[in-house]
């Protein structure tokens, strides 16, 4: 089986809807930051878009990109990865419960607070009966969708899929998180992240779309070879996934062109990272992505969709690189890795095609 | 033909008790789990609910979970249901190769989250606030046995379980896992609670499906797992078959966020994908567990449904929800081991308080116990908001 992704968009704390933060990285100094936001009024008619909240007008957005961009005439699955879920919506109605008591709630809030609301109104503006499934399972929610469609794909159940990546941070939450420590104390410089020595990152969002389909079409982005979730693994059994999904794929760890992590300058997280890079990754170059989209459940869509642009492009810009070095052309293959507090890991290895 | 998905285990906690021996009584006796409220603090004590018949206290003394661990509801009885699947299906003591943990959930951490939500802001209780999103929870379920290689968490509402069954045998076909233990969890919250009474969907009294005078749903709350892996691991494992998991379907109705189409579309592709999935023709099924809520909406979609697919043929139908409640992101499992306990015992379970047939319905749901049927195929039925429409069929197991 083959796996093609054949269209990818992005709306995030980098410019929306394009490749712009390729050339030309937005850093931040603030440690909170919510995503730039398209004008959406010129994809979404404001009758239906009053009704939404942010997160699902993002989602929206990038998901009729992908499907019109990869000229896709049946969806025949919508997976969605949310850690979250719709959390603004889930605070109003319970902002509103303690606040006020439970004798005068309103329904809209409640109806559009459960996690699904993402795919299943996609579905109903794309009119999609088919698979629809939403997953949420904290920093590996997108991994488990695209494992989820990777796998349905290869059981010939389905041929394509709508897969996505989708956390919005509201003021709210990102006060709980400072409250156990997610984020860093005081100003930061997004660029220069990998040096810290500090708990805590920055916050970003995460609206991240692509079309995946299992026939190569000309304006295909990149292949995806492999996709592995692995909990709790011990370094040995790493080991062993990344050299069974080498061997598997015929290539050594030479082949690998690049790793890219999720390093995001919050010293416990990115401990992890250097492990892996001294056992398993050895000589291969890092390359980092949560400095230019900030830290959020879904953030390695982010992290798969900056890899798909690089094999796209055949580029990878000086930016990206955690050990400083010139921007890297010839991208043949590019392994993904993330991992979620030591205890979710997920590989994903996407090769040019 | 792909090598069969066969059953190995089944874990259950729901408001008829802890266990699969306890539920199968209370199904026998037609007793139901639902009545007054005694756990969840809320201003609508007055709604029939099914709670768990045991407190938070009682559920961590009942699993020895650590006095420093901190832990809310919805976990707690994920890991009850948990405990009995492992043990039936001896994942433990007959460790497969490579195990995942296929975990469906909404509220989360919310039951906690909804009583100290101002004092997070205050720096108080935030011990809390790392349990709210729903994987923490399906986290702590399977630390508490451990041993699994690959684990998610599936949250698609009131089909969460469901979903979570065909991940999980999708991740076994593949050969990526060897045995998957899938299923849901759901505490009771002030939170859906209110959402649901805030739509005007729970009845006062105790729910009727598919009973012309219906009115709404009771929620409930509960957790079930089941143990799926290929025929040859069971073999391998020399554990005893109880079924298999002969087909399944997973559709979106793309008709509104919380309301069902009037025609069933959504539940209409989810049987019949899953009747051909299982290679089965309409008449193959023996007993429909349905969705069966018990509010307008959803009987009136899923009868029009049904109709779609067996015309006047309709086979055995009931609601076990009018025991249990509705366990929303649980239901899908608790209904797929009511499902399998019913094929075991050729057994069919009643849909309690209905007096009434639905005008223009081409069945009525089963009243009294039916025990002198053979029971060969069983499909289960289960819809979220957003029309996130499933169906499992759940088949005797007959070595090829």
């Amino acid at each position: 089986m083959n796996l093609y992704i054949q269209a990818a968009s992005q709306i995030s704390i980098q410019e929306p809807l394009c490749e712009d933060w390729f050339e030309h990285p937005i850093f931040y100094e603030e440690r909170y930051q919510r995503a730039i936001d398209p004008d959406f009024k010129m994809y979404i008619p404001p009758m239906v878009a009053r009704r939404m909240g942010k997160l699902l007008k993002r989602a929206l957005v990038t998901s009729s990109n992908v499907v019109e961009n990869s000229a896709t005439q049946k969806i025949d699955a919508i997976i969605t990865g949310s850690g979250l879920g719709c959390i603004e919506n889930t605070e109003k109605f319970l902002q509103a419960m303690v606040q006020e008591g439970e004798d005068f709630l309103q329904p809209t809030f409640f109806m559009q607070s459960t996690h699904n609301t993402i795919s299943s109104q996609i579905a109903l503006h794309l009119k999609c009966h088919g698979y629809n499934s939403t997953y949420s399972h904290r920093g590996t929610s997108f991994e488990s969708g695209l494992l989820d469609a990777f796998q349905q794909i290869s059981l010939q159940r389905i041929d394509n899929a709508l897969v996505g990546g989708h956390d919005e941070m509201t003021p709210d939450y990102f006060t709980l998180l400072d409250q156990i420590g997610y984020w860093k104390k005081g100003a930061i410089n997004s660029e220069t992240l990998r040096n810290s020595d500090s708990d805590g990152s920055f916050s970003g969002e995460t609206s991240v779309s692509f079309m995946i389909e299992n026939r190569k079409k000309e304006f295909s982005l990149c292949e995806i070879k492999a996709v592995d979730l692995l909990y709790k693994p011990s370094i040995e059994r790493m080991q062993t996934a990344v050299d069974d999904l080498l061997k598997n794929h015929h290539l050594t760890l030479q082949d690998i062109d690049s790793v890219f992590v999720g390093i995001s300058g919050d010293v416990q997280n990115d401990t992890i990272y250097r492990t892996m890079k001294n056992k398993i990754f050895q000589n291969r170059p890092l390359c980092w992505y949560k400095h230019l989209f900030g830290e959020s459940f879904s953030a390695s869509g982010l992290g798969m969709y900056a890899a798909a642009i690089c094999l796209q492009k055949n580029c990878i810009p000086e930016h990206l690189f955690y050990h400083p070095q010139k921007p890297m052309n010839g991208i043949n293959n590019i392994l993904v890795y993330n991992h979620f507090q030591n205890k979710d890991h997920s590989l994903i290895l996407l090769s040019s095609c | 033909m792909s090598e069969s998905i066969v059953v190995t285990g089944m874990g259950i906690v729901t408001a008829l008790g802890n266990g699969k021996a306890d539920t199968m009584n209370a199904l026998q006796k037609k007793q139901t789990g639902i009545g007054k409220m005694r756990y969840l603090q809320t201003s609508h004590a007055d709604l029939p609910v099914g709670e768990v018949k045991m407190s938070n206290e009682e559920m961590r003394d009942f699993l020895k979970i650590p006095a420093d661990q901190i832990t809310t509801r919805t976990p707690l009885m994920g890991m009850i249901a948990l405990q009995e699947a492992a043990q039936q299906a001896e994942i433990i003591t007959k460790r497969p190769k490579k195990m995942a943990f296929i975990n469906g959930t909404t509220v989360g951490g919310m039951e906690q989250s909804e009583l100290f939500y101002q004092d997070f802001f205050q720096g108080v209780h935030t011990e809390y606030i790392a349990m709210h999103d729903c994987g923490a929870g399906t986290e702590a379920i399977a630390d508490t046995i451990g041993g699994f290689d690959l684990m998610t968490t599936i949250s698609t509402a009131c089909s969460s379980a469901a979903n979570a069954v065909i991940l999980g045998a999708n991740l076994i076909k593949t050969g990526r896992v060897d045995v998957a233990v899938v299923g849901g969890t759901e505490g009771l919250s002030k939170f859906h609670l209110n959402g649901f009474n805030t739509l005007m969907i729970l009845d006062k009294k105790q729910c009727k499906p598919f009973d012309k005078d219906r009115v709404g749903l009771n929620l409930g709350e509960g957790a079930a797992y089941i143990v799926l892996e290929k025929e040859q691991s069971a073999l391998e494992r020399n554990v005893p078959i109880i079924c298999q998991l002969s087909g399944y379907a997973n559709t979106c109705d793309a008709y509104h966020q919380t309301a069902s189409s009037p025609d069933g579309e959504g539940a209409f592709l989810a049987m019949r994908d899953a009747l051909k999935d299982a290679h089965l023709q309409p008449n193959d099924i023996d007993y429909i567990n349905a969705h069966g809520t018990g509010t307008d909406n959803n009987d009136v979609s899923e009868s029009a449904a049904i109709e779609r697919i067996f015309g006047e043929n309709a086979p055995f139908i009931s609601s076990t929800k009018s025991f249990t409640g509705h366990t929303t992101s649980a239901a899908g499992g608790v209904e797929a081991v009511i499902s399998i306990l019913a094929l075991q015992n050729n057994f069919i379970p009643v849909s309690l308080n209905f007096k009434n047939k639905m005008e223009n319905s081409t069945f009525t749901p089963v009243t009294e116990n039916i025990t002198d049927k053979i029971l060969h195929h069983i499909l289960t039925n289960s819809f979220g908001f957003g029309g996130n429409d499933s169906s499992l069929i759940f088949s005797k197991f007959e070595q090829r």
